[in-house]
Parts: structure tokens; sequence; C-alpha cells
């Protein structure tokens, strides 16, 4: 049609001098239904044009009336050899230029000019059509998964294709195999174009249900799972591309963040800021090697380069059977979580592949859609940036999200929370309804498989079991009633659990949509965390044990009075322990334990309760040079008294004399049975180094008589020094009163200590608030 | 035509909804809002330190009603939403000049 339009309008006004080219998609020999056919007038030079202008209109308006959408351009040989960086369109569309008609000579000393041309500006080609394209996939948040995509522009749509096919031209390289991808897309354009009857590329909700009933699929949702494996492969081949070119294009480079590469060791170099592997064939010999590989992206945030993940994707098979076999993976996995960058190493395991090779589960959750207007993102993606949302906290300052922050800076396995996320949703590739239960089903024989502790395989089970609870309680119940906060408090149990429910929910809530943490659902995860918190700390005092199942009934007496927190932290294993404490006692008076506790040490001892206790003990260690972090009291029914003191030895006195071990425990013994002063001790103690000019932390003493019937909370935080504890501990046995349960915890410099204290059996009246206030205040400032 | 506008709090929600579709209110708008009535919420301690909680979650409530229905919709509504705590929130009614239903122009409470 074209030709003849030529021959009739253009040829007898232009016999030579002008040739007609075909670009764009014309010239790629793809036409959609209702696209635009794109044409060049190639001039010789416009005079020729501006002298005869009406036969090219005539020309172009025979066209428009045959009822083609034309967009065309007149260029001389010279402007086309021009890089326009105004008009990348139209350097990219030459690209794809094929001869229709009229003055061959002419066309012939085009095509001779556009390979060099094409080499010669290669660089700046590349810039602009990585730049544009990087705009286009940031205007679409840098993801193939939107609920309604449009087929052309979004990232894994034909425009992707076709930048893929375009950048490898350009590097004269052969472009990536896509013919499935590209077909399905093809086929759907077409589909839409003819059921719009326009140009229209635009797969909304409805033209999602059409096209999945006309391309006889079994379900929406399943076609679009289609849609979304083919958007994935053009969107991942188009990223690869970008970086390919990107790389080659040194200017891009131009702030080379060389001292990088002083991060290589003998297995990764760092180069232009990518990883590589030294001995790409050691993967298929040593698999250990990859997990290595993501070891190293999680600690300094350097991602693998295109080479290694190609090596990686050869080595897929082997990995994955290698994997398949039970194995200790859960040390490496962990130190992987545990890393500032765990996010984003984890997302590179799996665009990889290696994530499934480890976990071949994780394919249920692959593209896995959820049709409704609420969920931004397929299950794995949702998957993988509830673990990003985890990992910025750490790095964010926003005041809204501050207090999460801060929450899970005091997490003490943050990999367990990460490993609970990563299969949260696993479960819903399994079953319509009800995706919880059937997650841990899935979880529990993957953990197994790389042989993950017994200890922390419970609290991923509950979490994964209990991901969804906090959130619907924060909505259906009564925050301020009471009930609910018991409800709450007795089903995570201990404050551990408690805080790791509620950064799960906080990152499982935030990774449904971007804009679906608002600050209204912030506030009342934090209020139902806050009361939680308080009913689980104000449990400490009120709920006693009284008939806890026990094998004996020494047992059960030992038990009998103390807080339920005692049996619900502690083991069945330490709860022995403790009462072969209890027996010693009887017979000596005391007993005391030392044990050393992963890098800190614990001191635990039984006795008969009296005056000064917490505080002499407290003393002994301050004494001794020792850093307390975290101490707990308990009294039984009995008047049995169990302390247990974590604390950290900073210059390793004891780890280098063992000798100072016995001499503490002698000394703690001698204390407690009342035969040494501890005001001696502390006189003769080594001098201190004077407290830090950073961070200072303001004191405050808070009383809460409310709490409890029996006994009065009071709550301190302070700068922590050494002695603190002593002196806090001393200032309420001095006063008179009795400390019935202690509660201590550190925080970098900060000091939180929680007392539960009775005067003469009851709770402390006005004057003995004031009075004692006074003493803790005073105790506070040093 | 009247305009009903409740406070309620978060977790009356769904029993608030199910009320009014019972007795035919169809059409309703919900928003997640914060705020506070006389008491200004209430003071919490945590490690040490006391909070100031008076911006409360609360949820809004807005529909548009006929004026013979109006006083009917007010008392389910507020029933369905009482617990007789401090805290069950308010509801305002304010009159409207016009009401009009965007896809095909109808007027008055045709457009409700």
């Amino acid at each position: 049609m074209v030709e003849r339009a030529a021959a009739d309008r253009l040829w007898p006004a232009f016999p030579s001098g002008m040739a007609l080219l075909a670009v764009g998609g014309y010239g790629r020999r793809h036409l959609f239904p209702y696209s635009d056919v794109d044409l060049l007038l190639l001039v010789e030079n416009h005079r020729l044009v501006e002298s005869a202008g009406g036969a090219v209109s005539g020309f172009l308006q025979s066209l428009w009336d045959a009822g083609l959408r034309l967009s065309h351009s007149v260029r001389t040989p010279e402007e086309c050899a021009e890089v326009h960086d105004s008009n990348v369109e139209l350097n990219v569309s030459l690209l794809d230029q094929r001869y229709l008609a009229g003055d061959r000579a002419l066309y012939g000393r085009f095509a001779e000019k556009l390979p060099r041309f094409l080499r010669a500006q290669r660089e700046a080609l590349t810039r602009n059509l990585t730049q544009l394209t990087r705009e286009r996939h940031l205007k679409y948040q840098n993801t193939y998964y939107h609920l309604e995509p449009n087929i052309k522009d979004t990232p894994g749509g034909l425009r992707d294709y076709q930048l893929v096919r375009w950048l490898a031209r350009i590097r004269r390289v052969d472009a990536p195999e896509m013919e499935p991808a590209f077909l399905f897309l093809a086929r759907l354009r077409c589909y839409l174009h003819s059921l719009s009857g326009r140009d229209n590329n635009a797969l909304t909700f409805d033209a999602q249900e059409q096209a999945a009933a006309y391309f006889a699929a079994s379900g929406t949702a399943v076609w679009m799972r289609d849609y979304f494996r083919h958007a994935r492969e053009v969107y991942r081949a188009a990223v690869r591309e970008l970086e390919s070119s990107e790389a080659q294009n040194s200017s891009l480079f131009a702030q080379f963040k060389d001292w990088r590469t002083r991060l290589s060791n003998s297995d990764f170099t760092v180069s232009r800021e990518r990883v590589h592997l030294r001995e790409p064939h050691a993967l298929e010999a040593g698999p250990e090697l990859a997990l290595r590989l993501f070891e190293f992206v999680a600690r300094h945030g350097i991602r693998p380069s295109p080479e290694t993940g190609q090596r990686l994707a050869a080595a897929l098979p082997r990995l994955q059977e290698w994997f398949a076999e039970p194995r200790p993976v859960w040390p490496a996995l962990r130190e992987i979580l545990s890393l500032p960058y765990a996010a984003e190493a984890v997302r590179g395991m799996y665009d990889t592949g290696l994530l499934r090779a480890t976990f071949p589960e994780m394919a249920q959750i692959e593209c896995l859609v959820i049709r409704d207007f609420y969920h931004r993102y397929t299950v794995d993606e949702h998957t993988l940036v509830t673990l990003q949302v985890l990992c910025d906290l750490r790095r964010n300052r926003e005041p809204a999200a501050r207090r999460f922050s801060e929450l899970f800076s005091e997490m003490e396995e943050p990999a367990l929370l990460l490993c609970a996320l990563l299969f949260h949703d696993v479960g819903k590739g399994a079953s319509d309804n009800g995706h919880v239960e059937a997650s841990w089903r899935v979880a529990e024989p993957a953990l197994e498989r790389i042989q993950m502790p017994r200890r922390e395989r419970d609290l991923v089970e509950f979490l994964i079991r209990r991901h969804l609870e906090m959130s619907a309680v924060m909505t259906s119940r009564d925050l301020h009633d009471p009930a609910t906060a018991r409800d709450m408090a007795q089903r995570v149990e201990t404050l551990e659990r408690l805080k790791a429910l509620t950064l799960i929910t906080y990152a499982d809530i935030s990774a449904v949509n971007p804009s679906a943490m608002t600050p209204w659902r912030a506030e009342a995860l934090w209020q139902l965390y806050l009361l939680t918190y308080n009913e689980l700390t104000r449990e400490l005092e009120t709920d006693r044990i009284q008939n806890f199942p026990a094998d004996t009934p020494e047992k059960q007496a030992f038990l009998a009075g103390f807080p339920m927190r005692y049996a619900r932290t502690h083991t069945a294993d330490q709860i022995d322990a403790h009462l072969r404490l209890d027996e010693i006692r009887r017979q000596r008076g005391v007993a005391v334990a030392l044990d050393k506790v992963e890098a800190a040490w614990r001191l635990t001892f039984v006795t008969v309760d009296r005056q000064f206790l917490f505080a002499s003990v407290a003393g002994t260690l301050s004494s001794f040079g020792m850093n307390i972090l975290k101490a707990e009291a308990f009294a039984n029914s009995q008047g049995t008294v169990l302390d247990t003191f974590t604390f950290a030895d900073p210059t390793r006195t004891l780890e280098l004399n063992p000798t100072e071990l016995d001499r503490l425990r002698a000394t703690v013994e001698r204390v407690v049975l009342g035969r040494l002063d501890v005001r001696q001790l502390l006189r003769n103690r080594p001098k201190s180094a004077p407290p830090s000019r950073e961070s200072h932390v303001r004191p405050a003493v808070s009383f809460n008589p409310d709490v409890s019937d029996s006994a009065t909370l009071i709550e301190i935080v302070a700068q922590d020094r050494p002695g603190l504890l002593y002196g806090l501990a001393s200032a309420i046995s001095s006063q008179g009163c009795n400390i019935e349960v202690v509660l201590i915890d550190t925080e970098a410099h900060k000091a939180i200590d929680v007392f539960y204290v009775t005067a003469g059996g009851r709770k402390l009246d006005e004057g003995q608030t004031e009075k004692l206030g006074e003493a803790l205040r005073r105790a506070c400032g040093g | 035509m009247k305009k009903i506008e409740a406070i309620i709090q978060p977790f009356k929600l769904d029993e608030v909804k199910e009320t009014l579709t019972n007795i035919g209110v169809d059409g309703m708008t919900i928003g997640e809002v914060r705020g506070h009535g006389r008491q200004k919420g209430h003071k919490e301690v945590y490690r040490g330190r006391e909070y100031t909680v008076d911006l409360l979650p609360k949820v809004k409530i807005e529909m548009v009603v006929s004026d013979a229905r109006c006083e009917e919709i007010v008392k389910a509504l507020t029933a369905a939403a009482r617990t007789g705590k401090i805290g069950d929130g308010k509801v305002f009614v304010y009159d409207v000049l016009e009401a009009v239903r965007i896809r095909n122009d109808d007027r008055g409470d045709a457009a409700l």
C-alpha cells in the first residue's frame, strides 16, 4: 500500500534524491493492528522538499485516508548520522531501518554510513538508551509486577524486549533467546488492540479476564502468573543488558569506587562495584562457595557481576543436588541473615536461582498472584520486601519508624526473624484458604534439612504459625480492655517473643503495598505491643506458680511461689540444675554457680532471703570490675531466693586467671552468708574508667503503684556505669524496702532496671515513695 | 438530605457496617483517623518514660441519607458502636445542600 502511494505521489515529484525507509516497528516487521507505521523520508537535502512540499503531504494524506496511523520524519543522511540527545527515538528507530522504495543510490550512501555511525556513537547511543530505560523503570518502581501492567512500557514488557535487542545490536553480541516470551506478549498485544480498536496496551483487570478466557487459560490468576513469568524473564534480561552496557561505558563509571577493590579476598574480587569469582569452576566442586558468595554480598552490599550470575546458573543442577541432602547449612545461612545487607543478599540468591536450589519449596510461590486491590506484589516479591523492610529498619532514621528500629536493634537473633519471614507465606501456594499452618508444614522439613537446632526452630515455628495474630487483634479487639492484653500476653508468653512477633507483623504489613504501613496502623501496632509488654511485666509479680506439674514433691515445693515467668523462661534442664543448687543450699546455707554463656558470664545463687542480699552481690561483682548486663531475682513461697546475674568481663580477668574464678565464687558465698561486708570490697576496688562524654542518658525514676496488688513497680532508666546496680539496690534496702522481683537490662549505655518493691509486706505509701524516689535519683546521678 | 459522620472505635467497624447494611444503608465512606476526646487519651509508661498517648487510632464513617431515615440510622449506628466505656466516639449530623450521582446525573434523594 505504501509503495503504491509512493509510486503515485512521490516519485513523480522526486525522480531522484529521495528514498522511503521503514523504521521502528514497521522496520522490524512487527506491526500490531493499531500501532503506528513509522516512515522515514530520506532526502538529499531539504531544499528538494521545500520546492515540492505538496507532493509529500499528498502522499501522507493518501495514506492517512486509507486508515494508516503514520508517524513520519524527513531527514538527510547527514542528519541521521548525528546523535540527537533530545531525540533518542530517531537514533533508536534507525536501528531497525530497511529500504522500501525510491532512490537506491541515495539509500546506498546512507546505508554505508550507518555502521560507522553506530560504531562511533555507540557510547552516546547506549547512554541515551540506558538512561531512558532506567527512568522508565523507575517510574514503575523497578518491578515487573503491577496489578494492571502496560504491556508495552511496564518493566518486562515489549519495550524492554526491544531494548535487549537494541543493546545487543549496538554491542554486536547475540541477543538472548526470548522467543516464547515475545510470542506471548505479541499475541497479547494483538488481542488487546483488536479488543479496544486502538493502540491500547493497558492490561486492566477486565482485559485480564477477557484475555485469559480468550487464550483458554484455566483461570485468570493462572494466566496472569504466566504473564508475570514471561515479564520477569524479559525484565531480568533487560537489567542484565543494562548492566553490561553500563559497565562497558566507562563514562558512566567516572566515579570509580576503586577503594572497594580492597575488599577482595581469596574467593572473590571486587571490580567496578561487582563481585567476581576468582575460580569460576570452583562452584561445582565446592558448593559452599555459593553461600560464601552471598555472605560477601550480605556483608558489603555489593552485587554479583552478570558473569558470576551466569556461572551460578550453570552450576545450579549440581548445587540443587547438594542441597537436597541434609546438611549443616544453617550456620552459613544464619551468618548471611545476620549481616547488614541480608535482604539484598537473599534477593540476589533468589534472582540467580540459588534460593530455589537450596529450598525447592520456594517454587510454590514464584510469581504467585494474589488478585485483589490491596496486594501490590506477587507472593515471592512480597517475601523479599518483608526482609528489606526489616533490614532497612537498621538504617532508618525517620521518627515514625524509630520505635520499631529500636526494637529490632534489641533482638538477639535477627537471623531467626528473617528466616521466619522467608517462609511465612510459602503456604499460599499450597492452599486457597488458611496459609498459616500450610507455611509451617512446608517450612519444617526445610529447616530440618539445613539442620537448624531445635531451640531456634521453636522460635521460627512460633513466628510462622502466629504471624497473623497481632494484626488481627490490632483491628478487631478493644486495645484498652485488659482482657485483650492478657490474651496477647498468654499467646506470646515472653518479652522476647512479643518483640519478635511485633517486628514480623510490622514487616508483613509494610510489605503488602508501599503505603500499607500508615501512621494509623503503626500506632495501633505499637499500642498493642506496649500494652502486652506492660502486661507481661506486670505478670512477673502477680502470677505466681501454684501447682506446677513436676516429677517430684521437692520440685513442686521449690517452684511454688516463683513468678510464672520463671517457668516460661527456663528450660527443664535449667530448672533441674537450680533444684540441685537448692539441695546444696540446704546443707551449706548458700549455693553458687558460675558459668560462661557465649561471650558473657552467668552467676546463679540460691539462698534464704535477707536484707541487702541483692545489693551485696551486685556490689561484689562491681568490686571485681565486672559489668552487669542482666539480672533477675525471684523468691518462692518458702523464702528461698534465686538470683541470676549475667555480666561481662571487660578485662577478661576470669578467662585469663582460673584462680580468679574460684576467688569470685568464694567471695560471693562469704558475702551472701554475711561473713564479708561488701562495702569493704568496694573501698578496695580498682578505679573505674571515667564515664564517656558521649550519649548521656537522662536518669528517670518512675513509680507505678497500680500495676500490682501487693507491690510497687519501680522503673529506672539511667546511664549505665559500674556500681550502678549496687547503688540502686542499696538505696532500696537502706530505706527498709524489700526487693521482690528484679529485671535488669542494658541497651548500649542505658541501664533499664525494673524493681518490684514492698515495705512491711505491702505496697509503698506516699511518704515511703517520696523518700525512696529521692534516694534512687541520687544513686542514678552517680 | 443529611450527612452522618461517626467517629468510632476501630474494633467496632465490622459490627457497625453489618448493622448499617442490614437496615438498608448502601453507601458509606470509611477512613482511618486519629484523635481524642475530653480525656485527652491517657498516659503509658514504657522503659521508664511516660508517653502521653493522645492520638488514638479511630475509624470515621460518613454517609449521606434522606431526612426521613436520618434519626433511625443514627440510633442504629450508635447502638452498634456503643461499649459504654470511655472512647466510644461521637456522631455528627450535617445538612446537605445537594447530591449528584456522577454516572448519570441523578440528583437529590435519587442520588443516594
